[in-house]
């Protein structure tokens, strides 16, 4: 249990997706204008990620490792289908996110309107891409593992995506220099929220 | 003194500065000490509006009122403690002391207003408006929060940062989502970490290594009780009054008491944010005292709250009321977060010995977001009422 506990606190603080790797900023700059959008988004990307990633970890595990066939027959134990994992996940991914964009559109047709085109767009998302290689290399030793590190690196996503939302509402009005307005300030802000994120760097769990 | 020779002086001079004048595109440098000297005779007609003698300078003002205790503490400190690192005994309360401090902290202070008021008036030349005053509070934090021994340069390299990233391109005084004084130590602390961290960095002279004596540690107490030594802590009395080492004017916890009765007494600093952020503190510690596994959990509860940066930061650096929340509900959260984050950082994460600064940052973020939940919580609650 503590373990499970731990994975998800450096999942969604110490190895913030976001501010500490910088994955999956395209849809993080673009959707971050309003709190309730980026809400929507963060929740979607939780949704997504708790699904691929077991997934993925599956497909991983009893498909591509070295071996990892070898429960079908004893024969297949050298098998290594290693080269596929990207093609694999990357399938999953996009399956998952088609599954996400149906059931947002039928449950709240004014969020999958705001959220536009960036829907579909988390397929590409390097945040969903990068949980599942993430998982393929720290190499977790269960389910139960990888679906903590999902909701953890999710959580952290939302986290993230709401703090900057809540921040760009502020400053909505501020007299930024006309330079720098929209997505020059919002890099800026990040910048300046990876600092903050520097709190939890070096923690040991 | 009414018309004195200096407000003569002002008018006399002043057409120069108007459009069209000689030095019309200095006008917003002019304007900038016109109103630091006097207060400006220019009121609004029209409209309802409130008089009052409280204005953003005074208010600054009183803030660095609030803080002279701990700068006169910090300057006695800086002497005591070089004096004890070389052998010699000078009491606490002496000249010598004093003088020592003094000729090593003025310069901060002088090199962080120069710079910073600098940066401040090269911004508003530039894009022609009135000068921000909001580096008053700042320009006095900030000697107050570094080790004594800091280059003066690196000191003007981060102010520049701060003030130029942190508060001018967000739109100057009041706009800034981060605390400039704290942005100034993050951006020391990460660019420069050989003179921001350590242990001989905190006493006057001792980096350069001039006659220490032998077995002198210069260790603050949160290394101490970081590296397990608890029996060498120096006793609750001491770290109380400020003889211990640390940055300058965070040490004596006695001396930023004052200043916070000064900050509450005039409603300047939110006593909610204090209160809670110290709740937060103790609970904290309280919970790490119960899972004590390692001798820096076993540190008594209270003793965090005169350790380190802990009582500076909580009085002067959260209740900024620019970068802490806005709402009454939201300035509890905030304290009570800012209070356990700090607690949290500082004993578990070993990369850190102090976890005031990036918890405040931390808190800094999300902010904003606190505030928009308070608020929407509010819009609900009154919305029931009225269909209800």
């Amino acid at each position: 249990m503590e373990n499970l506990i731990n994975i998800f606190v450096k999942g969604a603080f110490i190895e913030n997706m976001i501010l500490a790797y910088f994955l999956g900023m395209c849809s993080y700059l673009a959707v971050s204008k309003t709190v309730k959008t980026s809400m929507g988004l963060g929740f979607a990307v939780i949704f997504v990620l708790l699904i691929t990633i077991p997934v993925n970890f599956l497909i991983e595990n009893y498909i591509l490792q070295e071996g990892a066939l070898s429960w079908i027959s004893p024969k297949l134990a050298e098998v290594d289908l290693g080269f596929l994992s990207f093609i694999l996940f990357i399938a999953v991914i996009a399956s998952i996110v088609q599954l996400t964009e149906m059931i947002i559109e039928k449950i709240s047709p004014t969020l999958y309107n705001a959220l536009g085109i960036f829907l579909p767009l988390i397929a590409v998302n390097c945040a969903i891409l990068g949980g599942a290689l993430f998982m393929q290399e720290r190499a977790y030793n269960n389910i139960g593992e990888a679906i903590s590190f999902a909701m953890g690196s999710g959580f952290g996503w939302l986290l993230a995506v709401v703090g900057l939302a809540a921040i760009r509402e502020k400053i909505r009005y501020s007299n930024v220099p006309p330079a720098l307005r929209g997505l020059g300030i919002t890099f800026i802000i990040v910048g300046l929220m990876g600092i903050a994120f520097m709190s939890f760097m070096g923690i040991k769990l | 003194m009414k018309n004195g020779k200096l407000r003569q002086f002002v008018d006399k001079i002043k057409p120069t500065f108007d459009k069209g004048g000689k030095l019309g595109f200095l006008k917003s440098t002019f304007e900038g000490f016109e109103t630091f000297l006097f207060v400006p005779n220019t009121v609004s007609l029209k409209g309802s509006h409130i008089r009052d003698s409280i204005n953003l300078k005074r208010t600054m003002a009183l803030v660095v009122i609030a803080l002279l205790p701990a700068v006169l503490m910090g300057m006695l400190n800086t002497g005591y403690q070089h004096f004890l690192s070389q052998g010699q005994d000078v009491a606490f309360w002496s000249g010598q002391a004093l003088w020592y401090g003094f000729i090593r902290v003025f310069p901060l202070i002088v090199v962080s207003y120069i710079v910073g008021l600098g940066t401040e008036f090269a911004v508003a030349q530039v894009k022609g408006h009135e000068i921000n005053e909001g580096f008053l509070v700042s320009g006095m934090l900030i000697p107050l929060i570094v080790p004594v021994d800091i280059p003066l340069w690196m000191l003007a390299v981060a102010i520049v940062f701060a003030v130029m990233i942190g508060k001018e391109i967000f739109g100057g005084t009041g706009m800034n989502i981060f605390n400039v004084a704290l942005l100034t130590r993050a951006f020391l602390f990460f660019a420069y970490p050989i003179f921001m961290s350590g242990d001989k960095i905190w006493i006057g002279g001792m980096f350069k290594g001039e006659n220490v004596v032998d077995g002198f540690s210069g260790a603050t107490p949160l290394a101490e009780a970081a590296a397990g030594n608890l029996d060498s802590l120096p006793s609750s009395m001491d770290m109380f009054m400020g003889y211990i080492p640390g940055s300058v004017g965070e040490t004596s916890t006695l001396a930023i008491l004052i200043g916070a009765f000064i900050l509450i007494y005039t409603g300047i600093g939110s006593w909610k944010i204090m209160l809670s952020a110290t709740v937060g503190g103790l609970l904290m510690g309280l919970l790490l005292n119960v899972f004590a596994v390692n001798p820096f959990m076993e540190v008594p509860f209270w003793q965090h709250m005169i350790m380190g940066g802990f009582a500076f930061e909580v009085v002067f650096m959260a209740t900024d009321p620019v970068t802490a929340t806005q709402t009454e509900t939201g300035k509890w959260i905030y304290g009570f977060l800012i209070g356990i984050l700090a607690i949290l950082v500082r004993v578990i994460n070993p990369a850190y010995p102090e976890g005031m600064m990036l918890a405040i940052l931390f808190m800094n973020v999300f902010a904003p977001l606190i505030d928009y939940y308070v608020v929407q919580a509010n819009i609900r609650k009154r919305l029931k009422r009225v269909t209800a």
